[in-house]
Formats: C-alpha cells, sequence, structure tokens
C-alpha cells in the first residue's frame, strides 16, 4: 500500500529505491510470538550449556546466576574421561569417571545394527504385504498391526528370558536383537509407500524378465529410498535413546550405551550431591551426533512425512 | 550390487557381534574372580586398593569391582537375582535386608567367624536374620549433625560452643528453636524472633528442609523423635509393630513442621531431591543450617565461596542427644559363582587392614574402631573436624545413636509413611492421621 501512495514526481536515486512495507500489527505480532517460542526452546539449551561450563562445587551457591558460575571446562573434562579422580573428586564429580568413548562406540554400533537390520526386513516384510498375493495375507497383516497395541513392558520379561537363554546378557547383540528385525511400525510405515507404487512400474519391471526378488532390489528398494531414509533416521534417534533395555542386558563396560552411561553417570553422586555441570557436558556431547543426523536430513524427513501423508 | 554390498556388510557385522562378544558371559566372573558391586562411586578408589592388598594376599583371585549409581543399583540388584545374573558379593543397606533376606538369596556368613565386639557398637548386631544366622559383614557407618553456614551463626552472634550446647522439648522449642528462630531473616532483615517478622516472605530460614523425611526421617525429625525416647519399633529388630501412632511421636512431627508454620523451617516446597537438597540450601544462602549425614562431608567443606562448621544434634527431652547410626554391610548372595572366593574376599573387607585402607581415604568411617581412627585422621588432614559425628558414637552418657528400623515388608511400609508424611509437612494435615498409617502398616506386618 505505501509503494502506491508514495509520490513518484522526483527520479532521485532514493525515490528508485523500492520502499518497504509497513509491517502490520498482526506480523509483529506473529514474529513476537515466534521469537518467544523460539527463545523458550532454546532456553534448556542454553541452561545446559551454561551449567556444563559451571564448576560444580560452585554451583549451589548461586543457582540463578544467568552466566557459567565459575567458568571452566572442567566438566567437559570429566565427561570425556581426560580428569584423573582426584581431580575429578575436588571438582565436585564422581570418581567413577565416564569412558565416553567406549560408550558412544558401543552406542554406534546398537544403533547401526538395529536400523540396518530393521529397515532391510521391514521393507521386505512391507513388500510381501503390499504387492504379493497369499492367501491370508490381511488377516496376517491384521495380527500383525495388533502387535502395536501390545505395550513394550509386556514383553520385557519374555524378552529378558530368551535374551538370557541365548547367553547374550552383557552383549551388544542382546541389546539390538528384540527391535532387530522389525517392528510393526516400520512394516506399516513402508508397507503405505509400497501399496502407492504405480502397478505398471512393477509390471514393465516383470516383461523385462525380471523375478520378485530382482524386482524388489532393483525396482521397489530404490524408489523407497526417501521413506526409507526417513524411517532410517528416526530408528537411529529411538535406537539411540532407548534406555530401560539396555539398562536390563547391560551389566559392564563392554556393553554399556550412552543413555545407560549418562544415568549411571548422574546417579554416582546422589548422596553427595549430583555432579551437575559434568552431567551436562556428557549430555550435550552424547546429543551432538543426533542433532546432526537431525540437521542433515530434516528437511527430507519433513518432505517424506508430508509426502506420504497427502498420498 | 550396492545391495550386495549392504546384505554382505550386515551379515558380517551380525556375524561378528554374534562370535566376538558373546564370549563375556554373564557377569564376566570366571573361577580365579569374585565379582563386587557398589553404588558410592566416591568409595571406588578406596575399594580398588583395597582389592589390590586382597589379590596380593590370595593369588589366583581376582576382584572384578562393578560400581552402579543408588537407584539402579536396587532395580538392577533385584533384576539379577531373579535372572542369575547376580554378583557375588554386594553392599547391602539395612533398609533392603529384611527385603533380600525374605527373598532367602543371601549366603550365611556365620562360618566367617564375624566378631560384633571388634566393631562400633550395634553394627554388627543388626545383619543377624530372624533366622539367627549372619547375612552381612559390617562395612562403614554414618551419624547425622548440624551443619552450618559460618558467617550467618557469626553474625547471629551464635558461637560455635552455643550451637552444640542446644536443647528442645516440643512444647517451647527450646534454645534451638530460639536459635534458628534468630537465624531466620526476612526480606526486610528482621529477625524471626523480632516483632514485626514477616514469616511470609523469608530470605534466609533458620533451618533447611530435607523434606517429609519418609518412614525413617533420617537426616529431618529423626534427630528430634529419637532424642523424646521414642522408637519405631516395638523391638530392637524385626519388631512387630511400628509406633508412629504414638502421642510422642506424634507431638514431635507437629512441632517439627510446626517450625515451618512460623517461617523457621523452609517449606516442603523449597526441597527438590537431586537439584534442591538440603547442603544446596545452605550453599546458596536460602538456610542458615542443614542436619545432614556424615556422607555429606566433603560436599559441604567442597563448596566454593561456604565457610562451614558442625554442631551435635541438640539435646532432647530424654536428657539426651539423638542420632541415626546407620552401618552397611557386605553380603554373599545364595548362588555366587565363586562362593569361597566371594567369602574370602567379604573377610577381607571387614577386616582391620581393608578398613584401614578405605578410612585413610576420608570418605567414610569404616566400621572398625582402627578404621574410624584412620579416617578421622584423614579428615583432620583436609582440616575437617568431623567430631560431631563421631561423639555421639563414644559419649553414651549424653548421646543415644539407634538404627533405621529393621523390619520385614521395609518397602511397604515406606510407601505407606512417605505420602502420610508428605501431606502433614506440604498439606498441613493433622499429625493424628498418622495413627490410620500406621495401622495399616501394622496389619501388613500382621501378615
Amino acid at each position: 500500500m505505501a509503494a502506491v501512495t508514495a509520490p513518484p514526481t522526483r527520479t532521485s536515486p532514493v525515490s528508485v529505491r523500492p520502499l518497504r512495507r509497513r509491517p502490520s500489527v498482526g506480523r509483529v505480532a506473529a514474529w513476537v510470538v515466534m521469537a518467544a517460542i523460539v527463545l523458550v526452546t532454546l532456553l534448556p539449551f542454553y541452561w545446559i550449556l551454561r551449567t556444563a561450563l559451571s564448576s560444580n562445587t560452585a554451583l549451589a551457591a548461586h543457582p540463578g546466576d544467568p552466566l557459567p558460575v565459575d567458568f571452566t571446562t572442567g566438566g567437559f573434562e570429566r565427561a570425556l574421561g581426560l580428569q584423573s579422580t582426584k581431580e575429578a573428586i575436588a571438582q565436585g564429580g564422581a570418581a567413577g569417571g565416564l569412558k565416553f568413548w567406549r560408550y558412544l562406540i558401543n552406542s554406534v554400533v546398537v544403533s547401526t545394527l538395529i536400523t540396518v537390520c530393521q529397515i532391510f526386513c521391514s521393507a521386505m516384510a512391507a513388500y510381501a504385504f503390499a504387492r504379493l498375493r497369499w492367501r491370508g495375507r490381511d488377516k496376517v497383516f491384521g495380527l500383525f498391526l495388533a502387535g502395536l497395541m501390545v505395550p513394550t513392558i509386556f514383553t520385557l520379561l519374555p524378552n529378558f528370558v530368551l535374551i538370557k537363554q541365548l547367553g547374550l546378557i552383557d552383549n551388544l547383540l542382546g541389546i539390538a536383537l528384540p527391535t532387530m528385525f522389525m517392528t510393526p511400525f516400520a512394516v506399516f510405515f513402508l508397507r503405505q509407500f509400497f501399496m502407492n507404487v504405480p502397478r505398471e512400474v512393477e509390471e514393465a519391471a516383470l516383461l523385462d524378465g525380471a523375478g520378485k526378488v530382482r524386482i524388489f532390489f532393483r525396482v521397489m528398494l530404490p524408489m523407497a529410498s526417501t521413506p526409507i531414509l526417513t524411517l532410517g533416521v528416526l530408528t537411529y534417534i529411538t535406537s539411540w535413546n532407548d534406555y530401560f533395555w539396555p539398562l536390563m542386558v547391560s551389566y559392564s563396560d563392554s556393553s554399556r550405551v550412552l543413555t545407560v552411561a549418562l544415568a549411571i553417570f548422574r546417579a554416582q553422586t546422589p548422596q553427595t550431591g549430583y555432579d551437575w555441570s559434568g552431567l551436562m557436558a556428557a549430555t550435550l556431547i552424547a546429543a551432538l551426533p543426533m542433532l546432526l543426523l537431525f540437521g542433515v536430513f530434516a528437511r527430507r524427513i519433513v518432505s517424506t512425512i508430508s509426502f506420504t501423508g497427502v498420498k | 550390487m550396492r545391495i550386495r554390498t549392504v546384505v554382505a556388510l550386515t551379515g558380517a557385522l551380525t556375524l561378528s557381534l554374534v562370535s566376538g562378544c558373546a564370549q563375556g558371559g554373564a557377569a564376566g566372573s570366571g573361577a580365579g574372580s569374585v565379582t563386587y558391586w557398589l553404588w558410592d562411586a566416591n568409595q571406588l578408589p578406596a575399594y580398588q586398593a583395597c582389592a589390590q592388598g586382597f589379590e596380593r594376599e590370595n593369588p589366583g583371585l581376582d576382584v572384578k569391582i562393578t560400581q552402579m549409581g543408588w537407584a539402579d543399583y536396587w532395580t538392577k540388584l533385584t533384576a539379577s537375582f531373579i535372572a542369575g545374573t547376580q554378583p557375588d558379593v554386594f553392599t547391602d543397606h539395612i533398609q533392603k535386608f529384611g527385603q533380600f533376606a525374605d527373598l532367602d538369596v543371601l549366603e550365611p556368613l556365620d562360618d566367617l567367624g564375624i566378631d560384633d565386639s571388634a566393631y562400633q557398637a550395634g553394627l554388627g548386631a543388626n545383619w543377624i536374620g530372624q533366622d539367627g544366622h549372619r547375612y552381612g559383614a559390617p562395612k562403614d557407618w554414618d551419624t547425622v549433625a548440624l551443619f552450618y553456614n559460618k558467617k550467618l551463626t557469626e553474625a547471629a552472634g551464635l558461637t560455635a560452643d552455643r550451637l552444640n550446647s542446644l536443647s528442645w522439648n516440643p512444647k517451647g522449642g527450646g534454645t534451638f528453636e530460639k536459635a534458628i528462630a534468630h537465624l531466620t531473616v526476612d526480606r526486610d532483615g528482621r529477625r524471626g524472633d523480632e516483632p514485626g517478622f514477616d514469616k511470609n516472605h523469608v530470605k534466609v530460614y533458620g533451618l533447611a528442609t530435607g523434606g517429609a523425611g519418609d518412614s525413617d526421617g533420617q537426616t529431618t525429625w529423626s534427630p528430634f523423635t529419637a532424642s523424646a525416647g521414642w522408637n519405631y519399633t516395638d523391638k530392637a529388630r524385626w519388631g512387630d509393630s511400628y509406633a508412629y501412632d504414638s502421642k510422642t511421636f506424634q507431638s514431635v512431627i507437629d512441632w517439627y513442621f510446626g517450625l515451618a508454620k512460623k517461617g523457621y523451617l523452609a517449606p516442603y516446597t523449597d526441597y527438590t531431591d537431586g537439584a534442591n537438597p538440603a547442603n544446596a540450601q545452605v550453599a546458596s544462602g536460602r538456610a542458615a543450617t542443614a542436619f545432614d549425614g556424615a556422607w555429606m562431608i566433603s560436599t559441604y567443606y567442597g563448596t566454593k565461596g561456604l565457610d562451614v562448621g558442625t554442631a551435635v544434634t541438640p539435646t532432647g527431652p530424654s536428657g539426651k542427644r539423638a542420632t541415626m547410626m546407620n552401618g552397611l554391610a557386605d553380603s554373599v548372595t545364595k548362588n555366587a559363582r565363586n562362593k569361597e572366593g566371594a567369602k574370602k574376599w567379604v573377610k577381607y573387607l571387614a577386616s582391620d587392614e581393608c578398613q584401614k585402607t578405605v578410612g585413610g581415604y576420608g570418605i567414610v568411617f569404616p566400621a572398625t574402631p582402627d578404621g574410624t581412627a584412620a579416617a578421622v585422621a584423614a579428615y583432620r588432614k583436609k582440616g575437617i573436624d568431623v567430631s560431631a559425628f563421631t561423639e555421639p558414637v563414644t559419649d553414651k552418657r549424653h548421646a543415644r545413636t539407634f538404627s533405621f528400623p529393621v523390619t520385614d515388608y521395609a518397602a511397604d511400609v515406606y510407601a505407606l509413611m512417605r505420602p502420610a508424611m508428605q501431606d502433614v509437612f506440604a498439606n498441613g494435615a493433622p499429625v493424628s492421621g498418622l495413627t490410620k498409617t500406621n495401622d495399616q502398616i501394622n496389619f501388613i506386618l500382621g501378615q
């Protein structure tokens, strides 16, 4: 509106420059609300960083200080295992320490194993449910979907007994196994996609002499790369964050994943005051890979979800 | 080709994990090793030093120590008994002992020849089960005392001597109530015992809150209930009934939480387990004093910018002061893979030699007198006077020590008393309501 009413009398460079639209009240209000939401969302992250950079022995004395209290990188050093036991205790930390890299590798191995195997197996199952014709297919699928309704806690004990009988307690494979092959959600998610692939594509491949296996690997899987990527990222994050099952199965450092290690690190000094700065530093480092993963793939995930949703 | 590579890689990874990691065995114990669990990370270095001494004396045996935080420790231990992945030896707590005795998962230790008189009084006998067998070898102990912020007590004109000779009673509160009232300051700078004091806008509380104290009140109300002559149960251990319905108990609780109504004790809402415990309230200047356990000594004294002192608990109507003396023990599990080695290790843990080593680290008070002396010396070396914690143990004339209640169904007692006490403290529920809770508890105990 403002641009239209501007008098076009002079031809000075000032008048040539496009005039800025005056922001409306609604727009300003929207920006303020958005900025507030962003601030509120980011505040916990800032507080984690502020606590991580504080000295643990001074934190309690200044609980509300917005800046790091008695600035130190000791928390990060403890989290990365760079501090001696003596130093750690002197700084209000625990003597147990955190074998960060060991736990990080364990987490990566477990999450990768679960993600790769689960997606591969779920894709095959989804293909069978979506595109192959066999007797009782829909009934089996219904039964399978019913699996979604069973709370995880019900399967905890049978799973534990099975893993124990397999001799996989305190073993990374024991942690991965229950969710390694498939989950009803993954199969359901991929089935939805496969059902929407035009039949002509498959028929064209059949005419070219391809069998079902070949069609699956050469046609369907490459076409499903985007939903597979989405599912992969979601599965990776879920297995990375899983806590209770790894806690039950892992007994020593050799199979301890990051979530469990962090909880144990937190509980090391409950009676003598938590090592908040060490814990926050470790949490920040542990969350970093997931933030990176999400940062890289966020756009594709959103577009896939909207894509499958619209269809 | 790419797909084949993915499949091949997945297969290889799975195979390598199966073959590579599956060797470990459940808890990693072998014929020559003893697995040992403990929860306190700060004690880990001390016990590692003990393990080295043990291994020197017993060639062919090695101790594998696993440390887990308090909360996970008990969940995991209980699960491990069911799954058969339990350690050979673990650090046991008196509150949990009844449950484990009930589950029948502990190995009797009668043949170790543990002599109760070799340890501080009362520490050995607690670990005798109802069947007369011993299930734990004494390890260490702690008591409760009053920590205070020296800057604030000096400003209030309270000397260390005066803080060490306070007394209280449930009617007028005695010199203890006077002291904490004087230490309380409202936002206008008026003290709790001055006219015009605004109890609704308190800047510094006289006494920090440690919550409602659940069923034991270890660092909250127990110094008062015990110095009033009250006992948790009808017998020293394995009692048949609790006494939360006693008039003495209820009058003390009424007075104690009444301190919060007067504005001297920090309110229940100030307390958060973990985020804002009593020590944090003292450190931040929100409270001037706090009852806390010996396990907190290093935390209080290590807090930057806090000049702290300790005083004994106040003398009560019984004419004595009282403090809970809690002792831990090491227990052997019934299905231990290496029972012989486990018993040897427990015997070594309970020996003067190991306890002196642990005492030297200045983190806990070991159960043997020599071990305790080593700890006192180690604290002294750090410039910390711990007599407020040790005196009640030796001075039987003026002080009384008492234990956690040892009974069956401890978890149920806790589950019933926790909300009941919180109701009294947080919601101002009448203390007489505890009689009903006590009836419920005694009903369970009578099963």
